[in-house]
């Protein structure tokens, strides 16, 4: 005799998105100024160039969260503002301007890329951090240049390279420290047993 | 009303993009029961406590079909806040749940976060403190306190807000066997106290074989058994990969009864097991 096989039907599933983080970009661009400003005060002159670690921290947190323009600013305002007590330039304050225009471009630069379809491209985080820090000494120094007075060579063959050179230091540090911050902040909680 | 603590009615799981981990669990826990939650590893143990707590699917995500109640109402649509107040949930890894400086910060974060105002925290906080056997110890610093402490502190903050129902996940994966026992003689006390629904995970049943009343045994994804413990054991006892972690205990007793057609009592001890044996058998060595 023919065994009856019994099958039951199949169950359809409800699909549901995960909750969304409303404040994880708040709390992981506190952590990452935080140690940003540690980095900051404890780092070495190698050379007369010292990492902008400020401006790696945050190319890292923007390039995590995806953050709107707007937060972005927000972002970049506290990181001008934590960049100030300890500034010895001629104007402390400029870190504020610096900082919001590195911050709005490092956005500038995730959202373009996630619209182009490149979120997993390898070196997001370097050209991230490349582009903030050259955008932020950019201002920075230009706003030195306005308050000294110095002549425009002095701007673009002196300063620019400077910022340039620590652009390419800053690519590398946003590269080499996005992974194991993102492994850090994502992977933590979203365990599967 | 409802008497169940938690209920699960024909709830089948899948993390996003993911095969189904829970399928087809139709399965109830008793109010005031102390219940384990055995199986295999990769089960879906430790799924099935998130779903209580409804942080799956409505936290994570995924896929899902058919409900979990919690104290007779649909974790759908409730905030995993609101599930919390009556649900406390300890996962296994308890160092990450731990997020302020003292003791003290700890417990009254908990009810704080649950909407408590900050004049009325002092006192369920010493409360806390005190019914999980660190009395006074509100202004420790956290790495002044051992790793067993530190998971009684966790278990404090859970308890602050008086939920009735507690899922703990593996809480004593940790622990020395000294502190295992020492935790489960803690937890047994608090269901005993407030009549709370315990229910855990633990692969070493030797540890809960004195408490527990009911059990759920779950293998690839779905409840093989349930009920009370001598029940779900005996069922499990007719799976040789189940019977594997059974207690011993249990296995011989098992193994008698099937081979002598008898019926033994529950054996929460050795000496249970001693006393009977030598009532039904005049001699406790087989």
């Amino acid at each position: 005799m023919k065994e009856e096989q019994v099958f039951k039907p199949e169950v359809e599933l409800i699909e549901v998105p995960p909750a969304k983080d409303t404040h994880r970009w708040v709390a992981i661009t506190a952590l990452l100024l935080a140690i940003g400003v540690i980095l900051h005060t404890i780092s070495p002159n190698i050379g007369g160039v010292t990492p902008n670690w400020t401006i790696a921290m945050y190319s890292i947190t923007i390039g995590l969260t995806n953050p709107s323009f707007s937060q972005s600013l927000g972002i970049g305002f506290v990181a001008g503002l934590t960049l100030v007590p300890s500034s010895k330039s001629a104007f402390p304050l400029g870190n504020i301007a610096s900082e919001l225009t590195g911050a709005f471009v490092a956005a500038l630069v995730v959202k373009s890329m996630l619209k182009m379809g490149l979120a997993n491209f390898r070196f997001r985080p370097y050209l991230t951090g490349f582009l903030a820090t050259m955008a932020s000494g950019s201002v920075f120094t230009f706003i030195l240049k306005l308050i000294l007075s110095l002549p425009m060579h002095v701007y673009i063959y002196a300063m620019l390279p400077v910022v340039a050179t620590v652009a390419v230091l800053n690519g590398f540090i946003t590269q080499v420290l996005f992974a194991p911050a993102q492994k850090l902040f994502f992977i933590q909680g979203a365990r599967k047993k | 009303m409802s008497n169940y603590a938690v209920e699960f009615k024909n709830f089948h799981y899948a993390y996003n993009g993911g095969e189904l981990v829970l399928k087809d669990i139709n399965v109830s826990v008793k109010e005031g029961s102390f219940t384990v939650l055995l199986g295999p590893s990769g089960a879906g143990k430790t799924t099935m406590c998130k779903a209580m707590a409804g942080i799956i699917p409505y936290y994570y995500g995924g896929r899902y079909a058919g409900s979990v109640e919690v104290l007779g109402e649909d974790t759908k649509g409730r905030r995993v806040s609101d599930i919390a107040m009556h649900l406390g949930l300890m996962l296994e890894d308890y160092e990450s749940q731990l997020v302020s400086l003292t003791a003290g910060e700890e417990v009254s974060f908990s009810l704080l976060n649950h909407g408590f105002p900050p004049e009325e925290v002092e006192e369920p906080t010493k409360k806390a403190l005190e019914d999980v056997g660190l009395p006074g110890r509100e202004n420790y610093q956290l790495d002044e306190l051992s790793g067993g402490q530190r998971q009684r502190l966790l278990l404090a903050s859970v308890l602050a807000v008086h939920p009735r129902v507690l899922v703990l996940d593996e809480p004593v994966s940790a622990m020395d066997p000294e502190g295992s026992v020492s935790l489960y003689k803690l937890l047994y006390k608090i269901h005993q106290k407030y009549n709370m629904t315990v229910i855990v995970v633990e692969h070493n049943l030797d540890y809960v074989l004195p408490y527990v009343t009911d059990m759920i045994v779950l293998q690839d994804g779905g409840v093989v058994a349930s009920g009370s413990f001598e029940e779900a054991a005996a069922a499990a006892y007719e799976d040789r990969e189940l019977r594997r972690i059974l207690p011993a205990l249990w296995q011989v007793k098992l193994n008698l009864e099937k081979r002598d057609g008898i019926h033994l009592g529950m054996w929460r001890n050795t000496k249970d097991a001693i006393v009977e044996l030598k009532e039904k058998y005049g001699r406790a060595e087989l």
